[in-house]
C-alpha cells in the first residue's frame, strides 16, 4: 500500500492551518487548557520513553485520543486502557509518584509499563491481545445491569481489529446493547506499514457499522473533531442509546520519517491558539518548565528509591 | 429426575438467594442444551439476569471476567469443558485477575461444563480436558465424582463468600444423565470442596479416582478379592494434598481417571505421591486411565478407564 500522508474519509473540525471550521462542535470545550494537557501528556510520553522499559509503545502523536478519553469519562465511569494510553491515569487524577512506581513495575502488579488504579476506575490491561476490550465488555453489561447511567470504554490500536476478539466483543456489545464505546487509534503509516494496515479495508468505523454499531471516524489530528466525537459516543452509551466505536487517524510522530507538522495535534492546535492569538512562545516555555518540573521532582523520587531498593 | 434436572433447580435458587448472580451461556434463555437454565426460565423474576450470549468462546469468558469484576457473580453454563479450549486466553486471564490486580479486585466467576464420555457422541463431548484447565495457575477446579453430590456440589462450588478463586465445576456426562430420587441428593459435602474423601475402607491397597472413574474403581474394589480403598479426588486445582497423603499409607497405590494418560491429572497425582509420599511406596504407582481418543460416539467408553484395566493394576501393586 502507498503510503498516504493525510487519512482520508474523516471528520475535520480543526483544519490543517489550524482553523476552526466547525464553531459548534468546540463548545463547552477550553481550547487553551486542553492545549496544556496535550503538551503534558507529550513531555511524560518523552520522559518515560527515556526509561528504556522493555517492549516500551510510545504514544507521541496520540494525545487528543488518550487526554480526551481522560477528560470526558465520568469519575463513575470505567476505562480500559490499551498499551500506549498511560497519560490516562494522571489525567484522571493518579498521583505521579504512585504513577512513575507502577510504570518502573516497583508496585501494583509488578509489571513494567502497566497502570491501574480501580478507585480511579483504570482497569489492568491483560496481555492477552484483545481481551481487555471482552472485560469492558462484561464491566459495561453491569453497568447496564444496574441501570447506572455510566458507560465503559476500551482504547486499541487499529491493529487488533484482526483478532477474534475483538469482533467477539462487537458481537457481544451489540447483542446486548451495552453501554460500551470502543475507542480506535488507526495509525496512519508514514512507512513501513504492518501487514495487518490496509488489509481489510481502511476505516474500523465503516466495518463496524457493517455490524449494525453506530461509528465517527475522526481526525485524530484534530481535538475538536475527536472531542466531538468521544462525546458524543459517551452521551449515546450513558442515555442508554447502545455501544459505538470512535476511530480516531493519528500519525505517530515519534518515528524518523519525516511527519507533516499538521499531522501532530499539538502542533494543530497550537496554530489555532496562535491564530486566535492566544499562543505565546512565552506560554510555551512556562507550560513545559511547569510539566518538566513536575516530572523530573516525581521520576528523581522513584528512581532514586528504586536504586535504594536494588 | 436426571442429575441435569436437579442441577437446575439450584441454578435458579442460586439466582434467586443472591441478587449478584447472573446466568450466561449461548443458550441459556432457551434453556440450554442441557437444561441447567430451564427452571431460572421459568421464574418470570429470575429471567432478566440469564444472559443470553453469542457464540464467543473467547470473548464470552472475558465478559463474565468483566462482569465479575464489576461486582456480580457471574455462573458461565458451556455445552462441553472443550469449549474452555476455544476461551483459554480468557481463561488464564481470568485465573490472573486477582493476582494481577493488587488484591483490589477479584473475579468469583463460575463455569459449568460437561466433561467425558457419556452422550455418546463422542469427538469433543467424549474429550477430558481436565487436567489441562487444572493446569491454569489461579483457578478452583472440581470435578464431581458422586452424581449424589452434584447439587451440593454445586451449592459449595457457587459460594465465593470465603474469596474463593475464580471456579471450573466439571461435570462428567456418564454420572449427569443419571436417574436419582430426590431423597437420594445429599444436602451438603460435609466436607470442603474439593476435599478428597474415602468412599471404600481398605488396607491393601488405594485406588485414588478421579470424576467418573470413581464408579470404576469402586467396582474394582469389589470385584478384586483384596481389601482395597477408594479415594475420590474431586479437586483437582488445588489438590488436596493432605487428603491424598493420608490415604496414600497403604503404601500401594493406582490412580485411576478418564482421558488420556500423557499430561492427565493423574501424572500430577503421582508426583505428588512420589515427592511427599516416597517412604510408604511398597510398589510402583500405576495409573489407569482412557485412551486419549479422538473417540467415535459409539467407542467413546474407551474414553474411561476400564472396571477389568483397574483390577489389574491393584492386583499388580498389591502382588508386587
Amino acid at each position: 500500500m502507498e503510503p498516504s500522508p493525510e487519512p482520508e474519509g474523516v471528520e475535520v473540525c480543526l483544519d490543517p492551518e489550524g482553523q476552526l471550521l466547525d464553531k459548534r462542535a468546540a463548545h463547552g470545550l477550553d481550547l487553551r487548557a486542553l492545549y496544556k494537557r496535550l503538551v503534558a501528556a507529550r513531555l511524560l510520553d518523552l520522559r518515560l520513553a527515556r526509561l528504556g522499559l522493555p517492549m516500551w509503545a510510545g504514544s507521541a502523536g496520540e494525545e487528543a485520543v488518550t487526554v480526551l478519553t481522560a477528560l470526558l469519562a465520568g469519575p463513575e465511569d470505567w476505562l480500559y486502557p490499551g498499551v500506549r494510553d498511560l497519560a490516562l491515569a494522571p489525567m484522571r487524577g493518579m498521583d505521579l509518584d504512585e504513577f512513575i512506581r507502577q510504570v518502573l513495575g516497583a508496585s501494583y502488579n509488578g509489571r513494567p509499563g502497566a497502570v491501574a488504579a480501580a478507585d480511579l476506575g483504570i482497569a489492568h490491561a491483560p496481555e492477552t491481545l484483545g481481551l481487555h476490550l471482552a472485560l469492558a465488555a462484561g464491566q459495561a453489561h453491569a453497568q447496564k445491569l444496574a441501570g447506572s447511567g455510566r458507560m465503559t470504554a476500551a482504547l486499541l490500536g487499529e491493529g487488533l481489529t484482526t483478532t477474534g476478539m475483538f469482533h467477539e466483543t462487537v458481537a457481544l456489545a451489540m447483542t446486548s446493547d451495552l453501554p460500551l464505546v470502543m475507542i480506535c487509534k488507526s495509525t496512519l503509516w508514514a512507512d513501513d506499514a504492518p501487514a495487518e494496515a490496509g488489509l481489510l479495508g481502511d476505516s474500523v468505523a465503516e466495518r463496524v457499522k457493517a455490524c449494525g454499531m453506530w461509528s465517527r471516524r475522526v481526525d485524530g489530528a484534530d481535538v475538536v473533531a475527536v472531542y466531538a466525537a468521544i462525546d458524543q459516543a459517551f452521551k449515546r452509551a450513558r442515555d442508554g442509546r447502545g455501544p459505538g466505536l470512535v476511530e480516531a487517524v493519528v500519525t505517530r510522530v515519534d518515528q524518523a520519517a519525516e511527519v507533516p507538522a499538521h499531522r501532530d495535534p499539538i502542533e494543530r492546535l497550537r496554530r489555532h491558539l496562535d491564530r486566535e492569538k492566544v499562543w505565546t512562545p512565552t506560554f510555551q516555555d512556562v507550560i513545559e518548565a511547569e510539566v518538566r518540573g513536575q516530572l523530573e521532582r516525581a521520576f528523581g523520587h522513584a528512581l532514586k528509591h528504586q536504586e535504594a531498593a536494588s | 429426575m436426571n442429575v441435569l434436572t436437579a442441577l437446575a433447580g439450584v441454578v435458579a435458587d442460586l439466582l434467586r438467594e443472591d441478587v449478584r448472580r447472573v446466568l450466561i451461556g449461548e443458550d441459556v434463555r432457551s434453556g440450554g442444551m442441557l437444561g441447567l437454565s430451564r427452571a431460572a426460565m421459568e421464574d418470570p423474576t429470575l429471567g432478566l439476569r440469564v444472559l443470553g450470549s453469542p457464540l464467543t468462546p473467547t470473548a464470552g469468558l472475558a465478559h463474565a471476567t468483566g462482569l465479575a469484576l464489576a461486582g456480580r457473580r457471574p455462573i458461565v453454563v458451556l455445552p462441553s469443558a472443550t469449549a474452555l479450549l476455544e476461551g483459554y486466553a480468557a481463561l488464564r486471564e481470568l485465573g490472573r485477575v486477582a493476582a494481577t490486580a493488587d488484591g483490589e479486585r477479584s473475579a468469583p466467576v463460575l463455569i459449568i461444563a460437561p466433561t467425558g464420555p457419556g452422550f455418546g457422541l463422542g469427538g469433543d463431548a467424549a474429550d477430558s480436558p481436565d487436567g489441562v484447565i487444572a493446569a491454569i495457575p489461579g483457578l478452583r477446579v472440581v470435578v464431581l465424582g458422586d452424581a449424589a453430590e452434584a447439587t451440593a456440589t454445586l451449592r459449595a462450588a457457587a459460594n465465593f463468600d470465603d474469596g474463593a478463586a475464580p471456579t471450573v465445576l466439571l461435570l462428567p456426562r456418564s454420572l449427569v444423565l443419571r436417574e436419582l430420587d430426590k431423597a437420594d441428593l445429599k444436602d451438603s459435602l460435609g466436607r470442603a470442596l474439593g476435599a478428597a474423601r474415602v468412599i471404600r475402607e481398605g488396607s491393601a491397597a488405594t485406588v485414588f479416582a478421579i470424576g467418573a472413574a470413581a464408579d470404576q474403581a469402586y467396582a474394582a474394589a469389589d470385584q478384586c478379592g483384596l481389601d482395597v480403598a477408594v479415594v475420590e479426588v474431586s479437586g483437582l486445582a488445588p489438590l488436596d494434598e493432605e487428603g491424598i497423603l493420608a490415604a496414600a499409607t497403604t503404601g500401594k497405590l493406582v490412580v485411576a481417571h478418564a482421558g488420556g494418560r500423557a499430561y492427565g491429572p493423574g501424572a500430577e497425582l503421582v508426583a505428588l505421591l512420589a515427592d511427599r509420599a516416597i517412604l510408604h511406596l511398597d510398589a510402583p504407582v500405576l495409573r489407569v486411565t482412557g485412551e486419549a481418543g479422538p473417540h467415535t460416539g459409539q467407542g467413546e467408553a474407551a474414553g474411561l478407564p476400564s472396571v477389568e484395566a483397574i483390577v489389574a493394576a491393584i492386583s499388580r501393586v498389591a502382588t508386587f
